[in-house]
């Protein structure tokens, strides 16, 4: 024990004196946004793998574009700047993933200005905002519904510097999403939809690494189990009752893999401060969440619905926590509390 | 399966002293005895400066027919003042202070009772545990009379709680460690005094050495039986332990006994045996020093009025800068303005904390809305929305969102990873609920007045 003591009475001129606890998690808004990060990297570099080095282009873009419109807007409304807490990071993330590969390298700025600028700090920022910002910027560069919808054919990498693409770069014929909405099963086995050999956005099209990361985040419990079960469990049923070909199992399954339904059950439905807080709210807005994507998908106009889905839900958010509110502990229930008073 | 609750946190628990053997702490030099011991008046000063005072005497009276416990000194000496001061609540209070003179005299008035206790009617126990100033040792400072007395005859269960839930503190363990025959002698004087036909023994999971000691001793008629708890926090809060126990749920604002439990300490116990046995009222107490910044943390058996800095140079003194300095535990215990705060009967632990635990954010405190605060929340309560209705202003909302039912253990403080102080929140919506209430209520009764002048 080398530790040189102290002399008594040597303590600092001032202590903190401040209520309590005083102890706290090492947990923060950061280690939380990284645990997000480290979740959605394997379907992030699935995708790079499989649609070539534009789409890590594509990503690198939108996180610094968010990071600095971040930075850009705290210093212009004077507020404290926050890029350490990766907040923006993840929605960089999170909306390169929701773009194809194939999208002219501006449009992630447009997102990310979109999603950052408006959605995001013009609500008051981190917690504040009240759609998902990555979701409602990837619904805004809708607006450019052909760049959007140009998706690259798997295994098709394309160089960074490939603005204009040719048809064999092209997802042949329609992605798996958009022959289940014309009534036909995918030419894609169900086994490529799962390991995500299919056509689509940069970060969709696994299946199986956008679940693993799911695990991840419950492990870590960085989400709960809530929200992705009611959401996914609900596109099941549905798809699985109506089916819009006669398999409806094969069509169940085609219909969870395909699209960005996974990735948004996961990691766009979970968003914090747009979802409830409580349990019974988190189910109800999964279960909402699943009965408008399946409703769109049958009988909108976009073949995807879960962008959509997760918008519509994120404004009933305040509702569903009042409706979800748990039973205080020892609180009586009204009906005995008559009796007893009676 | 160990006994548990809905809701609650895992805090790391730092038990540091769990192995540290009771060490008695040498007669300090100067003792401060504060005149408000417990929850109740401030007690009158019996003595004056100058006079000589014994261990055991009595030298602060209740004033007639208040809520309160008499005082007694801790040490034999001479009074040198009485004076104002600062004391671990914060609050300024009347403090006798005492010059040791280190020959431990003992007062006449300190008298063995050799009789059984069984000649001893419930309301003569109550009453030698109102002399012997006995209040909760666990830290809320209940006079422990007048809690027999609301439980009497109402009480099925008499808990003890030992669930030590806080971080550090160790005092508790030890002493069930080292002297479990005393809390269990004072158990059976309780629950004679509270008329409870059957008592638990409520232990956390990490100290089953202390619960196998406590099981030879309670023997096998079940009428004292030992419960084993899950080990997280606030399992020593009493509505949670009751809820573990009994399945019963004590609403806020409810006291145990409307439950059926009447809940006490386990040093509490143990000072009501040492009280009615020796006769010398609670003038001692077991007390945890730890925290990263003390060279040896340690247990110590203190009198009453010690000021920290006595401890803090027994236990080696400091290693590390120290940021805080906590009367009492991590999670509910009050920061201290500086070391010269003297011990109470109800300080189980000072802990001596570095910036290392505070886990400053570099980024504002916000809440991001993880909903971690409501999982954790032991009363069902949704403090992150309390906390923003505080932030708004709008205490009417807090209210209706139960910022009353808040028992302020800071699970949702601890674990907010946006480092918000919710638990900070509902306090402000609670005191100004509390105030805004008796302003309404002074209003109407002055309205009343008012009519009856007319």
């Amino acid at each position: 024990m080398n530790k040189k003591p102290n002399k008594m009475g040597e303590m600092p001129e001032l202590l903190t004196v401040s209520p309590s606890p005083h102890i706290k998690t090492s947990d923060s808004t950061r280690s939380v946004m990284i645990d997000v990060l480290i979740a959605l990297l394997p379907a992030y570099i699935w995708g790079v793998f499989m649609f070539g080095i534009r789409a890590l282009v594509v990503g690198v873009i939108s996180v610094a574009a968010c990071v600095i419109f971040e930075a850009l807007v705290q210093k212009l409304l004077k507020r404290p700047v926050t890029v350490s807490d990766c907040s923006a990071a993840v929605t960089g993330l999170l909306l390169a993933m929701n773009v194809t590969a194939a999208v002219p390298l501006w449009m992630p700025v447009v997102g990310a200005f979109f999603a950052i600028v408006v959605v995001k700090q013009l609500f008051g920022g981190i917690g504040k905002n009240i759609v998902n910002p990555a979701l409602a910027a990837r619904v805004f560069l809708f607006s450019w519904a052909s760049e959007m919808t140009t998706y690259v054919a798997p295994g098709n990498r394309i160089s960074s510097l490939a603005v204009t693409l040719g048809d064999a770069d092209v997802v042949a014929g329609a992605t798996p999403l958009a022959s289940l909405g014309g009534g036909t099963l995918p030419e894609a086995t169900l086994g490529d939809m799962f390991i995500g050999n299919i056509g689509g956005c940069i970060g969709e099209v696994s299946s199986l690494l956008l679940l693993l990361g799911g695990v991840y985040l419950l492990v870590r419990r960085v989400i709960t189990w809530h929200i992705p079960v009611a959401y996914l469990g609900t596109v099941a049923v549905l798809t699985y009752l109506f089916p819009q070909v006669t398999n409806s199992l094969s069509f169940m399954l085609y219909e969870l893999m395909a699209g960005g339904l996974i990735i948004a059950a996961v990691f766009m439905a979970t968003d914090y401060a747009t979802s409830p807080l409580t349990p019974i709210g988190r189910i109800i807005y999964g279960v909402g969440c699943g009965v408008i994507t399946v409703l769109i998908r049958y009988f909108g106009g976009y073949a995807e619905g879960a962008s959509f889905a997760v918008l519509i839900m994120n404004l009933l958010v305040w509702y569903l926590d009042i409706l979800g509110m748990p039973k205080r502990f020892g609180a009586v229930k009204k009906k005995k509390q008559k009796k007893a008073d009676a | 399966m160990a006994y548990t609750f809905r809701g609650g946190i895992h805090v790391d628990e730092h038990k540091y002293t769990s192995d540290c053997p009771v060490e008695t702490l040498p007669e300090p030099p100067v003792v401060k005895i504060s005149m408000n011991q417990n929850i109740g008046a401030t007690c009158i000063p019996a003595v004056s400066k100058g006079d000589r005072v014994l261990v055991g005497q009595l030298i602060g009276n209740v004033p007639e027919g208040a809520l309160g416990c008499p005082v007694h000194s801790s040490v034999s000496g001479t009074v040198i003042a009485i004076e104002d001061q600062r004391v671990s609540s914060g609050a300024v209070e009347s403090v006798i202070v005492i010059q040791n003179d280190e020959k431990n005299e003992v007062a006449d008035t300190v008298v063995p009772y050799t009789g059984s206790i069984r000649d001893l009617t419930p309301e003569d126990i109550t009453e030698r545990v109102r002399l012997a100033g006995i209040a909760g040792m666990g830290g809320a400072a209940f006079p422990t009379y007048a809690k027999i007395n609301s439980a009497r005859g109402k009480a099925e269960y008499l808990i003890v709680n030992c669930a030590e839930c806080e971080p550090f503190i160790t005092a508790d363990h030890r002493l069930l460690l080292e002297h479990p025959e005393d809390v269990v002698r004072g158990v059976k004087i309780l629950m004679r005094a509270v008329g409870a036909p059957q008592a638990y023994i409520a232990v956390e999971d990490n100290k089953l050495n202390a619960v196998k000691r406590l099981r030879e001793l309670c023997g096998k008629d079940g009428i004292i039986s030992v419960k084993v708890m899950k080990t997280k926090y606030p399992q020593g809060d009493e509505r949670q332990l009751i809820f573990a126990l009994t399945g019963r749920e004590l609403p806020a604002g409810k006291l145990p006994a409307d439950a059926g439990c009447v809940i006490f300490n386990a040093h509490t116990c143990a000072s009501v045996y040492t009280a009615i046995a020796t006769g010398m009222p609670s003038v001692r107490r077991i007390i945890t020093l730890s925290g990263d910044c003390v060279a040896t943390p340690k247990n110590l058996s203190v009198p009453v009025g010690t000021p920290a800095s006595c401890l803090i140079s027994y236990c080696g003194g400091l290693t590390k800068d120290p940021e805080k300095i906590i009367s009492g535990g991590p999670m509910m215990g009050q920061a201290q303005w500086d070391t010269a705060m003297p011990v109470k009967k109800s300080t189980s632990s000072i802990l001596i904390l570095s910036a290392d635990y505070s886990k400053k954010p570099s980024t504002p405190a916000v809440c991001i809305r993880c909903g971690r605060c409501i999982k954790n929340c032991p009363m069902h309560l949704m403090p992150a929305y309390i906390a923003q209705f505080v932030q708004l202003d709008d205490m009417k909302n807090a209210e209706k969102y139960g910022a009353m039912s808040c028992v302020e253990c800071g699970s949702c403080s601890y674990n907010c990873p946006g480092k918000v102080e919710i638990v900070q929140y509902i306090r402000v919506a609670k005191n100004y609920i509390r105030t805004e209430a008796a302003r309404m209520k002074q209003a109407e009764a002055d309205a009343k007045k008012a009519d009856a002048n007319k």
